[in-house]
This record gives C-alpha cells, sequence and structure tokens, in this order.
C-alpha cells in the first residue's frame, strides 16, 4: 500500500508538469464537446487524436487520449439534457432524466449533478484502478462470453423496470428494438439479414441514427405540431448556468455510489463498457427505488445513476489494458495502439518495467477528472447558452444538426435518410404510449447479446445449461429474473390498487 | 370504426409473421449450430406475440370502459396540417440534399421550417438562413472537412460557385 501511494505522489509531480497537464486539459476539452455534437462518438474523437500522439512520449500521448476519454464519455451528457439529444448511446439514461429535469426548469440543477456525478464516478474508478488494479483484473479475466452474455442480459432485463407504459408496450418497443439490430451482415457467418436488397442496409442499421432521431426529430415534431406551440415552449430559459450541487448530492449520495460501483464492475469486463453500465445502474436504481413511477418524469437518483456509472467505467476498462494488456473497450484498443507505436507492451510487466509512467497515467486520470469539473461547467454553460435562443430557430437547427450528425457517421446519406424516418417514427411512438427507451436498448445491446450467446453456444456444444452452471453467470442471470419478476410485481400492485 | 390502438398490435402481429418467413434460409452455413437466424427469429416470435398481448389489454380496456372511453383516450389533439408539413419537410431535405447539395437544401428547409415553426419576421428568417447555412459550410466544410453532399447538375456547379465564393476551397 505505502509503495502505491508514493508511486501515484510521483505520479501526481510528473502529471502536474506543465505539457503534461497541458495534455489533460486539451484533451478534455476535445473529448466534452466531441462528445456533446451527434454523430461524433467519444471513440472518434479518441482516433482522430492518435495521429497527433506519435510525437509525443508515451506519458503525454497517454494522457491526452485519457482527456478525451474522461471528458467525452461525460460531453453526450450536455446535450442529451439541453436537447434532448444524447451524444452517445451511454449519455442515454441520464438524457431520459436529465432533459426532463430541465423542461421543469431545472436545467442548472441536471446539468451541475451531471458534472458532479461524472466527476465523482470517475475520480472513484481511477483511485480503484490505481490500488486495486491486479487482483481485480485477475477475477474478470476468467470471464468469458457466458458472463458477458449474462451481464447484457441483465442490461436488457432492466428494460422491464423502465417503461411507466403497459408490459406489452414495452416488450414491443424492446423486441422491434432488438429485431432491427439483426438487420445487416451478420458477423459470425457473413450471411445477410433482411437487407430486402438494398445495399446499404448491408451494413446494418447505426444505432446512433435510431438515438438520434427517435429523441431529437422526434422531440422537434412533437413541439412544432403541438397545439397551442406558438406560445413560448416550454424551454427554461433563461437560467440554465449550472450550479455547483454539492449538497443536492448528499441525499443521493446511494445512487451515487451504487452509479459508480456498477461503472467500475461492468467497466472492468472486457468488451462491456460504459453502454452496458449506464443502462445496467440506471435499471437497478429503478428497481431499488422507493418510488419507481418517477423514473421518466425527471428524478435525480436515476441521472446520478446513469452518470456516475458512466465514467465509473473508465477506471474499470482501463485496468484490462495496464495490468493485462487487453483493452477492456474500444476507446482502451486505441490507447494500446499507442503504447505499441511508443514500443511499450502493456500487461503485466508494465507495472514493474515502467512504474513511473504507469502511476503518471493513473495520477493523470484523477486528475482529469477533477479538471473535468471546472472544464465541464464551462461548457455546460456555453452549451446552456444556446437555450435562449427562441424555440424556433432552436428547433430548425436541431434538425439540421441531426442531419449532419448522421451523415458524419460514416459520410452516407442512407444514415440521414434513416435517421429523418426514425424521427417520425419516434414522434409516433410518443404518440401512442410505445416508449423509446426500450427500443434503444434492443438495437444496442441485442447485437452485443446475440454475439456472446451464439459465441457461448459454439463454444459449449449448444449446452443451454453453462449459463446457469457458471457462477457468475447463474448469479447475474438469477438476478435478472428477480428484476423482472419484482417489476412485475409491483405493477400487479399497482394495477390492484388502481 | 375500431380506434388506432386497437388496429395496430395486430398490424405488428402481421408485420412480424410477414418477416419470419426471411429467417428460414439463413441458417443453412451453421451445419448444426444455432445459426444467424436464431436471434431474428427470436426477436420476431417475441415482437408477435408482445403486439398480441397488446391487443388483448387494449381490447379489454375497450370492453371495460366502452369504446366511447377508449376513443377519448387517445393522444391530446395536435395540429394535423403541421405535422403533416413538418413530416414532408424533414423527409423532403433528407431525400433532396444529394440532388440539390446539402447548402441549397438546409437553406430551403431553414426557411420553409421556421415559418412552420411559427417565426413570420422576414429579416429574421433572411438572417437565420444566411448566416446559418454559411456558419455551418464553413464550419463542416472548412474545419472538419466533411465532404457535404454538393448536389448534381446544375446544383453542383452552384454548390461550387458557392463555395469559391465563400473561399472554403
Amino acid at each position: 500500500m505505502g509503495e502505491i501511494v508514493a508511486n501515484l505522489g510521483l505520479g501526481f509531480v510528473n502529471a502536474i508538469q506543465p505539457l503534461n497537464f497541458a495534455m489533460i486539459v486539451l484533451g478534455l476539452a476535445i473529448g466534452i464537446v466531441a462528445g456533446a455534437l451527434p454523430g461524433i462518438t467519444m471513440l472518434n474523437s479518441i482516433v482522430l487524436v492518435l495521429p497527433f500522439t506519435y510525437l509525443m512520449g508515451i506519458v503525454p500521448a497517454l494522457l491526452l487520449m485519457i482527456g478525451v476519454y474522461c471528458g467525452g464519455v461525460f460531453g453526450g451528457s450536455i446535450t442529451g439534457i439541453l436537447f434532448n439529444i444524447p451524444g452517445d448511446p451511454m449519455n442515454v439514461p441520464t438524457t431520459w432524466e436529465g432533459y426532463r429535469l430541465s423542461r421543469q426548469g431545472r436545467t442548472q440543477y441536471a446539468l451541475g449533478l451531471a458534472i458532479m456525478s461524472s466527476a465523482f464516478g470517475g475520480l472513484v474508478s481511477a483511485l480503484f484502478l490505481a490500488f486495486l488494479a491486479p487482483p481485480f483484473a485477475r477475477f474478470a479475466l476468467g470471464f468469458s462470453t457466458v458472463e458477458f452474455f449474462a451481464v447484457v442480459v441483465f442490461g436488457l432485463a432492466s428494460v422491464s423496470v423502465l417503461g411507466q407504459s403497459s408490459t406489452a408496450a414495452t416488450l414491443i418497443s424492446l423486441f422491434a428494438g432488438v429485431f432491427l439490430g439483426t438487420i445487416g451482415t451478420e458477423a459470425q457467418y457473413g450471411v445477410e439479414r433482411f437487407t430486402l436488397g438494398v445495399p446499404f442496409l448491408k451494413t446494418g442499421v447505426d444505432f446512433v441514427t435510431v438515438l438520434i432521431g427517435l429523441f431529437a426529430i422526434g422531440e422537434v415534431l412533437e413541439q412544432v405540431v403541438a397545439v397551442g406551440a406558438e406560445a413560448p415552449s416550454e424551454r427554461p430559459a433563461a437560467r440554465a448556468v449550472p450550479r455547483l450541487p454539492l449538497l443536492d448530492l448528499w441525499p443521493l449520495r446511494w445512487p451515487l455510489l451504487r452509479g459508480t460501483a456498477v461503472g467500475i464492475a461492468v467497466g472492468g469486463l472486457a468488451g462491456a463498457g460504459a453502454t452496458v453500465s449506464s443502462f445496467v445502474s440506471y435499471g437497478l436504481e429503478k428497481q431499488i427505488s422507493k418510488r419507481p413511477e418517477l423514473f421518466g418524469t425527471g428524478h435525480a437518483g436515476g441521472l446520478v445513476a446513469s452518470e456516475s456509472s458512466v465514467n465509473g467505467s473508465t477506471g474499470g476498462a482501463m485496468i484490462h489494458l495496464l495490468t493485462l494488456g487487453i483493452p477492456g473497450s474500444a476507446a482502451t484498443a486505441v490507447m494500446m495502439g499507442a503504447f505499441l507505436i511508443h514500443g511499450i507492451q502493456p500487461g503485466p510487466l508494465l507495472f514493474t518495467r515502467q512504474t513511473e509512467q504507469v502511476y503518471t497515467i493513473i495520477a493523470g486520470m484523477i486528475l482529469a477528472n477533477v479538471v473535468m469539473i471546472a472544464l465541464g461547467f464551462a461548457a455546460a454553460l456555453s452549451f446552456a447558452l444556446l437555450m435562449r435562443v427562441p424555440a424556433p430557430i432552436l428547433n430548425t437547427f436541431i434538425v439540421v444538426f441531426c442531419f449532419l450528425g448522421a451523415y458524419a457517421l460514416r459520410n452516407d446519406m442512407a444514415d440521414v435518410w434513416l435517421t429523418m424516418l426514425f424521427g417520425v417514427c419516434g414522434f409516433f411512438m410518443r404518440r401512442y404510449d410505445l416508449p423509446i427507451p426500450p427500443m434503444v436498448m434492443g438495437i444496442i445491446l441485442g447485437p452485443m447479446a446475440e454475439q456472446y450467446f451464439l459465441t457461448s453456444m459454439v463454444s459449449h456444444d449448444n449446452d443451454l445449461t453453462i449459463f446457469f452452471t457458471r457462477p457468475v453467470s447463474a448469479v447475474v442471470l438469477g438476478l435478472s429474473l428477480l428484476m423482472i419478476a419484482w417489476a412485475a410485481l409491483r405493477k400487479t400492485q399497482q394495477r390492484a390498487r388502481g | 370504426m375500431p380506434p388506432l390502438r386497437l388496429i395496430a398490435p395486430l398490424g405488428g402481429v402481421a408485420l412480424a409473421v410477414a418477416l419470419y418467413p426471411g429467417t428460414w434460409g439463413l441458417d443453412a452455413l451453421a451445419r448444426g449450430q444455432l445459426g444467424p437466424g436464431f436471434w431474428p427469429r427470436m426477436a420476431l416470435i417475441g415482437l408477435a406475440g408482445a403486439c398480441a398481448a397488446k391487443f388483448v389489454e387494449e381490447w379489454r380496456r375497450a370492453r371495460r370502459a366502452g369504446v366511447i372511453a377508449a376513443e377519448a383516450a387517445e393522444p391530446a389533439p395536435i395540429a394535423r396540417a403541421k405535422l403533416v408539413a413538418g413530416i414532408v419537410s424533414i423527409l423532403l431535405y433528407a431525400l433532396l440534399a444529394p440532388w440539390l447539395g446539402f447548402a441549397l437544401a438546409t437553406a430551403v428547409f431553414v426557411a420553409a421550417f421556421l415559418v412552420l415553426c411559427g417565426m413570420r419576421a422576414l429579416p429574421a428568417i433572411v438572417a437565420n438562413v444566411v448566416i446559418g447555412t454559411i456558419g455551418l459550410l464553413y464550419l463542416f466544410v472548412k474545419v472538419v472537412y466533411l465532404p457535404l453532399p454538393k448536389g448534381d447538375g446544375p446544383f453542383e456547379a452552384l454548390t461550387l460557385v458557392l463555395y469559391r465564393a465563400l473561399r472554403l476551397f
């Protein structure tokens, strides 16, 4: 322990050197802005900064990328809260609650909570990385696709607690999303599924197009056609400046801690990542809440849980990279590329051979999450100024930005067409009480579940019992079943109460 | 006529049933393993089942409360003409952009949508069209290097003239 503290101290001294610190700040700024723009994901921005790291040393290069990583996973929640446009799929649960809070005139509160809980989650996970990385990595290394499937099922099961609407409506939305996720060329066998001979469908329906369409375009249409919409909109224009909600966080300490723990645990599973952790923590929070009916209406606990888990997953994902040399997510895979470019092989020997560098990187991650509070407030303030723009102008340019966001995904107009089409679907789903979140979860988590399930089946001779004979998988699947049963029981009780 | 809430779930069942045969030929390469048809098959069965359950739920509700009450549960009124105009303008914007080019399509869309959203002041509309379009072109063509659609034939020529005038090239 003493050795770790000493190494970490040395790491801090290195991390606050002007160049290293500048890289953290620059990375955070790039990450927050890129994360906030729909269509430009955190991963895109990490890939984009990679070439700029060729001429740097490994430490500033990694600090720049870590800054982008930490800022990027948070940035998407700003536009989610302000405009109902999540910058990344991982920011979707934050959007569900944050946007509702914003519509109630509590934008500053929502933004403040998002910033503080992101920073808290990231900070705790970085400390976890510093002190407990090696034993956790050894434990998580024993996981196979069976356990990953169980975790994704847990995420999908949380759909049972999401909807205010009926279970049937929730399931329609979920299965429609799962089906949409199957469109395109299947990964294992290369077979085309439901492409209907349309060339652009061969690459599948990108979930970002669905996300942008359902949330942003649907919302714009809703505002435009609402009777009496000419009157000033519900958008809270005046007080959108975020504030430090330190005292507000105290009553939310348990969702905050639970979200962070889920983020570290799920982020620590190689391949699971921030998106799964945000859905799992949100679902879990709703499940154990005494007032689950308030979720989806602007519930601060849901926002805090999902946001802390998103940034909590960053430390978890780094564990595999630094201790085992296995990237725990797509973002850390790019960082691994940066290590290899500089001739360093991440893995068990990294902590003994490059002790100073590795603890500088960890200290940089801790610093990044602290600096993110200031930069997050600055970014939120800039974006919040947009709330003063009159509703007609804002709505019009939201559509234009959706166009650009969808087009930027692959420079393909087909993505724009799909976005607009899903926008119209989103409008009608809202009108007829078909919940949108389950569809989004289906299209994001469905393909992951399929991949893990089929790989498990191939590896274990189509033996379905494997999911219940491996302890971790059995426990997680058992929890999923409990969650569904508990949700069904609650809905029955609510119906009985009338 | 039965309310849409009763018809729509049946439409969902019909859609799932119609799509199901599309999974039949997918497992040819799987050779005894669960193939690529398994997952969409499960999704479609789930979708059909959920839609059927929704139909039963809505039918029971209609029977309990009477058709009038069920119709009363329809969503809040909306400006239908605006809805049609909004959907058409959004879809046309996406469909015509490759032909007209991003710049022209955006200018036309911004003007039309602002009017649709209730803006009537011509100077404000013109200012938004001009500043918005040029600003976006600078940001996404000059800074981000996004190869936005330039249009076809004369519209491509027009876009190129605009790009040169704005010194984007």
